[in-house]
């Protein structure tokens, strides 16, 4: 692995205080791989709507409910970051469908990650949680939508 | 005028919220961050204003260092509310990295926005 190679995981408790320790993480390990300054802000902006989006599919904060995983894979020009929740999980086509209701009538969270990063993945099952993975490169910047 | 609200709802979450009275504003001027566990104060504060009939609302987002779609449906919702009772939610925000989300999501065509208070004083003048 290049020298720049750093694999760490966040286990936390599903609970909104929690969602800036792991944007605050992100945008460490983004300035420590030199991203630029408005790609850090992207990242952390991506990063608190992937747990709150994982939150609030684990029960929005409800006590005794499973934690939230966020892993955090640094290469040498870009950082991937997953958030794995247990959450009910849903049908990811819903997400490409509803996009756009959602933007206009429920919240911009999906939406909002897609226009910051360079790479959205989401894999969900009914019954088996949510895993929503994002990847920003260090050189490229994301055009507005 | 300097009207300070008591924050006590969450330790630590890292947003500090004052209201104030400017012309016929009511003016909640937030300072820190606003995110899932920030922004029901801020619902809090909103509600409160229009609770005491005071629809015309401003939030000063200039010392925010982070905003998310949390925030932004906050501001939804208090845009929502104020127009029921004919009144109107505006931001201050001269921040780019703030504006930015307000653009992507289609925001700035919503909210007016003015990029300072002198500026919204000279355009509430105007109109």
């Amino acid at each position: 692995m290049p020298d720049d190679s750093l694999e760490f995981e966040l286990e936390m408790p599903a609970k909104p205080k929690y969602v800036g320790l792991a944007r605050l993480l992100a945008g460490s390990m983004a300035r420590r791989m030199s991203f630029s300054e408005e790609n850090i802000d992207d990242l952390k902006l991506a990063i608190s709507e992937m747990c709150t989006n994982a939150i609030v599919h684990t029960g929005n904060g409800e006590e005794d409910k499973a934690p939230i995983i966020v892993h955090y894979i640094a290469r040498d020009d870009f950082l991937k970051v997953w958030v794995k929740d247990q959450g009910p999980g849903f049908n990811p086509s819903r997400l490409i469908e509803g996009e756009r209701k959602e933007l206009l009538t429920k919240g911009f969270g999906i939406p909002l990650i897609k226009s910051l990063v360079d790479v959205f993945e989401c894999d969900s099952r009914p019954e088996n949680g949510t895993l929503v993975s994002i990847t920003k490169y260090r050189g490229q910047g994301n055009q507005e939508s | 005028m300097g009207n300070e609200m008591e924050n006590d709802q969450r330790e630590g979450d890292g947003l500090d919220i004052t209201t104030e009275d400017v012309d016929h504003f009511s003016l909640i001027v937030l300072s820190g961050e606003v995110d899932v566990y920030s922004a029901p104060k801020l619902r809090e504060a909103i509600k409160d204003l229009v609770d005491q009939g005071r629809n015309n609302i401003i939030v000063d987002l200039e010392k925010v260092d982070f905003l998310d779609s949390t925030g932004l449906g906050v501001l939804v919702g208090g845009l929502k509310r104020v127009k029921q009772n004919e009144g109107e939610l505006g931001i201050i925000c001269n921040q780019e990295k703030i504006l930015r989300i307000f653009r992507i999501t289609g925001l700035t065509k919503v909210f007016p926005i003015y990029a300072s208070r002198q500026d919204l004083l000279a355009k509430t003048k105007e109109a």
